[in-house]
């Protein structure tokens, strides 16, 4: 017997413009795809939606298609599994193929979709607890709340993006396309994200993410998860990073972080090391300009100091890595 | 709560091999469904959602936490449970392994894991190690340590090669 | 006599009697029990952290539709634990919460939604009182008492001293002192708590399914909280998956589904969630340790001093044990000639710890085994070395008054350091590898019960009929250990049986003999004597009959392939079963009783507290453990694991392995990633199974395993303990490991990488000053 789910009506289109008029219909309704996370909160008491919107029966939606321009259309309802197991994914973008393969468990991956994990609640210990538990606990900024327990002096909820997607979507450049009420949009993905840990994306009012664009002609790039166990973690830190070279040199350095923010970012100021060869002064460089962008709060039970110097450390090694690779 | 309370709905779907058709509510987990109408008391709970891995099935032949899942979702797909692994009378090759090579010792993951353990060597019948590791990493177990799990697993792949 | 007859049903692995259904998904566990008019019942918690209560109002709760009981605290006047003279918790609060979670109120409605909803319709009206959550704030001195008659929030101390330890150090070429952090420790048994309580309100009778390990203790406190007969109780236990030691003590959901199915004049299932399992779990408490080691330059202990003070949480529970326990067993393991021991448990606003496997002597031994490695490195000794030079010589009595018979320690530690390569391994594995080693040794049963009643330690019956089968019926819990299998396996071998004409009936009270229960890793010793005894019985009785059909006296016959044949003979013999008629003519169905009762000289020494640690027998373990260590993310990665065990006999092999397995894993969870935490404001952190680390297959290592027989006078066919000392030893060799990989010696609990790399990165700090300032100091030599 588990904890009852709100009584909500669950409905299954067939085409993304019948699940965006279905959702307009509906007063209060919610998208849900793989329903890993989503489920897991409603038997949480977080959120009561009247009807709930599957994804699950969409066909074109969960395909991975070549782009016009070369590139490839992964569909947002593509399962985190058939991620992994694509054979262009694999070949093409081994990076995305890593960090698919680290996410949850097999049972979350065969379920959770690309579009589910780029769009995943940001997660918080005062957050992700039971209705008994939050309630104790005078809830939190988040939902039902009035304060933020990780700073509680503050107005801002820290609670923190753990997708493990995203950072390598962001150093492939990947853009994303949304469908809504108004019509269709494509985006880079950091436009997703607004930084608030309570809001955390940019979509309207029966906004859905459909499908993420991925470039022809994409760095080398590869992908870094940190965590205290082998599987079901989310990260406490994730890091991405994309590098070109000219020679030994570096000709181009994308590093894009999860787990530490409240949303999965580039980090910045990473042009000073185009033509470094990364020797020891720039590897620390590198890593104390990740540690210094990288703010992880008390949102899990881990240390933020560890979890700073941890994601500092993870990109510098796999940049040198890159750099060293054929 | 919501205002409306929702009629519960025909859910088809293919039961361990059967054809059932049930009236189900659109909110009702795949495991309370299986637990609770169908009384296949097999597939256990074991955390609060998605944590443990003891509620797992097979939707469509792939490995699935049915705490997690409507059961609504499973509309005219196939479901299989523990309960469908023996056949005649006889244990599968994964109930045999885990049963000779100690895989099991209390058994209340048991279920589960041998339902990620069947998915697992439905695509690949001949697992390496650390695939094993990885088809189980959702599966948790208390008792064995995971050693005598890893040795039933490859029992079993060896009597099914 | 008899002729010895060959081991046909021990010493060989046998898998699990029960195996079948638990494979097949037949196994009923408690909450599989739920039949169609049943009530949901579901418990009010405290949503405070310590608080007088006011006022309880149930009116609105109770007025609901579909809702057909509610109690509370006013509904149970009695207190319960586990030691009878500690018993201070109420099923339900009364007056008082102390902890978040603590139950108040429950209800028992139509369904779960209707009790939901009436959950959200109780009002309580508290005042708060303040709380503490740290040894530091409940032992501070305007700390305001959890408990009126326990001065100082000190749910218990213990002090004592065998030999002179002053001596001891003065003797010493070296001592040393160092204190140890041991985070709380939960079981996380796979299970959730559950059971469904039946109250037959005609024959006022109370059948219960619960999920425990000591069915009898859950018997006797259902009668004396809700003042019953024990006639008019029945307690079943199913199958129960795991307990790990929170289930050897009865539980306040167990209580309340009692008191609710009678308020309810029905039958109520009892279903805790996992938050709900893990606050209704008695832990491994958190400890501070400060050991102190005294020794010679050639490794000869000369004393030793430990002072423990563990976060006992807030009622007494398993807790006066837990904190003996975690002196008691600083001896039996090594020859120190002066031991001496501080213990203090504290009560805090955190729900109440209790047993966990390897029950009170795991951080203990965990700061020894740590120290010593320290000791001998300063020393310049082999680590296995200096425990060889400490080895005990048996039979010995300890100076707190246990006897030792057998002792296979030494072998243990030669084997494992065989098979590990140890002298190849052991401080030339390069940078980031490293390998550890460490000792442990638990007891098989303690041998003074803790609700002594002068009964034997164990009762078996054994049923023969006219179908030529036995049924055993036990009352011992089998939760997986396979003490079942066990008991089965015993009487095909006594009786020269195959095992599968051996029928388990096990824990129903109204049944089966009653058990003391799973706990202290006493079944295989205590069931397993009493199995035999019972079995020699019956084989007697079969022998006579035997003898009478074939013309020869009973001493003279063997049985074989279950055929009875006098010894020597040529004659094919009788078969089983026309031995079993010819045994029936007289008497009908044959019943016969075991027992086994340990002889007062085990029960452990005169002093208060003497009792715990006491045993018939111990078991031991040598385990070396090699890590690689990350140094940029402090991710220890357990790369082997070598253990030797000394289990007296394998009545098992198979089981016993997957015991030292399980035990050497569930060692590495508490070493690696598990930990218990609250929040400043007492909030507990880890009430689910992601924040709750428990190790997943992906990062187990493969755990090399080797039993040692040493064979105890005392143990069935010699066996002892095999599911609990393995634990404590892979602690500390973890740990040794990881300074053999870093050059850190970590004195915390558990080695997060998140804690290891904030202390490489201090090291890496301390290094470069320090070689900064030998520069420094160089230049200005020149």
């Amino acid at each position: 017997m588990t904890e009852l789910l709100p009584a909500f009506s669950l409905r299954h289109p067939t085409s993304i413009e019948e699940a965006i008029a279905i959702h307009g219909s509906a007063p209060d309704a919610r998208y849900v795809a793989g329903g890993t996370d989503l489920i897991v909160n409603l038997r949480r008491g977080i959120g009561d939606p009247e009807t709930l919107v599957s994804l699950n029966r969409i066909e074109d939606f969960q395909n991975i298609a070549d782009g016009k321009d070369g590139g490839l259309v992964i569909g947002a309802g593509v399962t985190i599994a058939n991620l992994a197991n694509d054979v262009t994914i694999r070949t093409r973008y081994p990076a995305l193929r890593v960090a698919a393969g680290e996410i949850a468990g097999p049972g979350h991956r065969e379920t959770g979709t690309v579009g589910g994990n780029l769009c995943l609640d940001t997660r918080c210990v005062f957050y992700n607890q039971s209705q008994w538990w939050r309630e104790a606990n005078h809830f939190c900024l988040k939902h039902q709340g009035e304060i933020c327990h990780v700073a509680p002096k503050g107005d801002f909820c820290h609670a923190a993006f753990s997708g493990d997607l995203a950072p390598v979507f962001l150093v492939l450049d990947a853009e994303i396309e949304i469908a809504g009420p108004d019509g269709t949009r494509r985006e880079p993905l950091s436009a997703l994200y607004t930084g608030d840990g309570m809001d955390h994306l940019t979509l309207k009012p029966g906004e859905l993410l459909t499908g993420i664009h991925v470039p022809a002609n994409t760095p080398p790039a590869a992908y870094e998860k940190h965590r205290v166990r082998g599987a079901i973690d989310f990260p406490l830190a994730g890091v991405a990073v994309a590098l070109t070279k000219d020679g030994d040199k570096v000709k181009t350095l994308k590093i894009a972080v999860t787990g530490t923010n409240t949303s999965p970012f580039l980090v910045e100021g990473l042009e000073a090391f185009t033509g470094s060869t990364l020797g020891e002064d720039d590897q620390a460089k590198l890593a104390d300009i990740v540690q210094k962008q990288v703010s992880p709060m008390k949102t899990t039970l881990v240390q933020p100091f560890g979890r700073r110097r941890i994601a500092g450390a993870m990109a510098r090694r796999q940049a040198v890595s890159l750099l060293a690779g054929g | 709560m919501s205002s409306s309370e929702q009629a519960p709905r025909l859910l088809s779907m293919t039961l361990n091999g059967r054809v059932r058709h049930d009236a189900v509510g659109d909110n009702i987990l795949l495991l309370d469904y299986l637990r609770e109408t169908c009384d296949l008391i097999g597939t256990k709970q074991g955390c609060d959602g998605g944590e443990c891995g003891a509620c797992t099935v097979l939707v469509d032949g792939k490995s699935r936490l049915s705490c997690i899942t409507l059961a609504a979702e499973c509309e005219g797909k196939s479901v299989e449970t523990i309960e469908a692994l023996a056949t005649n009378g006889k244990m599968s090759a994964l109930q045999r392994g885990f049963h000779e090579k100690l895989g099991s010792q209390c058994g209340y993951c048991t279920p589960g894991m041998i339902m990620a353990s069947e998915a697992l060597l439905r695509r690949n019948s001949s697992p390496s190690e650390d695939e094993i590791r990885d088809a189980l990493g959702g599966n948790i177990c208390r008792c064995t340590g995971y050693v005598k799990i890893i040795e039933a697993v490859q029992a079993a792949a060896e009597e099914l090669s | 006599m008899n002729k010895p007859i060959d081991r046909t049903a021990i010493g060989v692995p046998t898998p699990l009697v029960d195996g079948v259904e638990k494979v097949t998904g037949q196994a009923q566990f408690s909450a599989d029990f739920y039949p169609n008019d049943a009530l949901c019942g579901v418990i009010f918690r405290s949503p405070y952290a310590h608080a007088e209560i006011l006022e309880l109002d149930l009116t609105a709760a109770r007025a609901l539709d579909g809702v057909v009981a509610i109690v509370s605290g006013d509904d149970c006047p009695h207190t319960y634990g586990i030691i009878p003279i500690a018993r201070n918790e109420y099923p339900m609060a009364r007056d008082r919460v102390r902890y978040y979670g603590e139950p108040v109120a429950a209800i028992a409605a139509i369904d779960e939604k209707t009790a939901r909803k009436a959950l959200s319709l109780i009002k309580m009206k508290v005042k708060e009182l303040p709380a503490y959550f740290t040894i530091k704030d409940a032992l501070a001195d305007d700390a305001i008492l959890l408990h009126d008659d326990k001065p100082g929030n000190i749910e218990r101390d213990v002090h004592n001293e065998f030999g002179d330890v002053e001596e001891g150090f003065e003797k010493a070429d070296l001592v040393r002192e160092q204190t140890f952090k041991c985070a709380e420790i939960c079981q996380t048994h796979m299970e959730p708590h559950a059971s469904l309580a039946e109250w037959d309100d005609e024959r006022a009778q109370l059948t219960i399914r619960t999920c425990s390990q000591v069915p009898y203790y859950v018997h006797l406190m259902l009668a004396h909280t809700m003042e019953l007969e024990r006639n008019q109780i029945r307690v079943i236990k199913p199958f129960v998956g795991g307990g790990f030691g929170t289930r050897t003590e009865t539980l306040n959901f167990e209580l309340i589904a009692g008191i609710l199915a009678r308020a309810a004049k029905g039958k109520v299932a009892m279903h805790l969630n996992r938050e709900e399992t893990f606050l209704t779990s008695r832990t491994r408490p958190y400890t501070e340790i400060t050991m102190k080691i005294g020794m010679t330059k050639d490794g000869h202990l000369t004393a030793t001093y430990c002072n423990a003070v563990q976060l006992g949480g807030a009622y007494a529970g398993y807790g006066i044990v837990t904190i003996l326990y975690a002196g008691a067993l600083l001896q039996g393991i090594y020859d120190i000639p002066a031991v001496k021991y501080d213990g203090i448990r504290v009560n805090a606003n955190v729900p109440p710890s209790g047993a966990m496997r390897g029950h009170g002597t795991v951080d203990s031994r965990h700061a020894f085994e740590c120290l010593l490695d320290e000791m001998a490195e300063e020393l310049g000794l082999d680590p296995l070395e200096v425990r060889r030079r400490n080895m005990l010589t048996v039979p010995t009595d300890t100076m707190n008054g246990i006897k030792i018979m057998s002792y296979g320690l030494d072998e243990c530690v030669d084997k494992v350091e065989l098979e590990s390569g140890w002298k190849d391994k052991v401080g030339q594995l390069g940078p980031g590898r490293g390998i550890g080693f460490a000792c442990s040794q638990y007891i098989s049963g303690a041998a003074k019960p803790v609700n002594w009643t002068g009964e034997p330690h164990a009762v078996v019956n054994l049923k023969l009929d006219f179908d030529g089968s036995i049924t055993a019926l036990t009352g011992a819990a089998d939760i997986g250990q396979g003490s079942s299998t066990i008991v089965a396996q015993t009487v095909a071998e006594v009786c020269g049986l195959d095992i599968r004409k051996v029928r388990i009936i096990a824990n129903d009270s109204a049944i089966t003999p009653k058990d003391n229960g799973s706990y202290s890793s006493r079944v295989t010793m205590m069931v397993g004597n009493a199995t035999i005894d019972a079995a020699n019985h019956l084989r007697d009785i079969l022998l006579v009959a035997a003898s009478a059909k074939l013309d020869a006296r009973p001493q003279d016959i063997e049985i074989v392939n279950e055929m009875f044949r006098v010894s020597g003979g040529q004659d094919e013999g009788l078969p089983f079963q026309e031995v079993v008629e010819a045994a029936l003519v007289d008497t009908g169905t044959i019943t016969v009783k075991g027992t086994f009762t340990c002889p007062p000289e085990f029960q452990g020494g005169k002093h208060r507290g003497g009792a715990v640690g006491s045993t018939m027998g111990f078991s031991y373990s040598a385990q070396a453990v090699e890590v690689s260590v990350d140094p940029d993310t402090g991710q220890v990665r357990v790369e082997n694991v070598w253990v030797a065990h000394d289990c007296g006999y394998a009545i098992n092999p198979l089981a016993v392995e997957g015991q030292i397995q399980g035990s050497v894993w569930m060692g590495m969870g508490q070493a690696l990633s598990e930990e218990t935490r609250y929040h400043k404001n007492g909030m507990p952190m880890f009430t689910n199974m992601l924040d709750y680390r428990v190790p997943s297959i992906v990062e187990s290592p493969p755990i090399h395993t080797y039993i040692v027989e040493s064979i105890d006078p005392n143990g069935p066919f010699g066996a002892k303990e095999a599911g609990e000392c393995s634990l404590s030893s892979f602690i500390p060799a973890l740990v040794n490991a990881i300074y053999d990989a870093t050059g850190l010696r970590y004195t915390e609990l558990p080695v997060t990488p998140d804690r290891l790399v904030e202390a490489i990165s201090k090291k890496q700090h301390r290094d470069r000053v320090a070689a900064a300032r030998a520069a420094e100091a160089t230049g200005a030599a020149e």
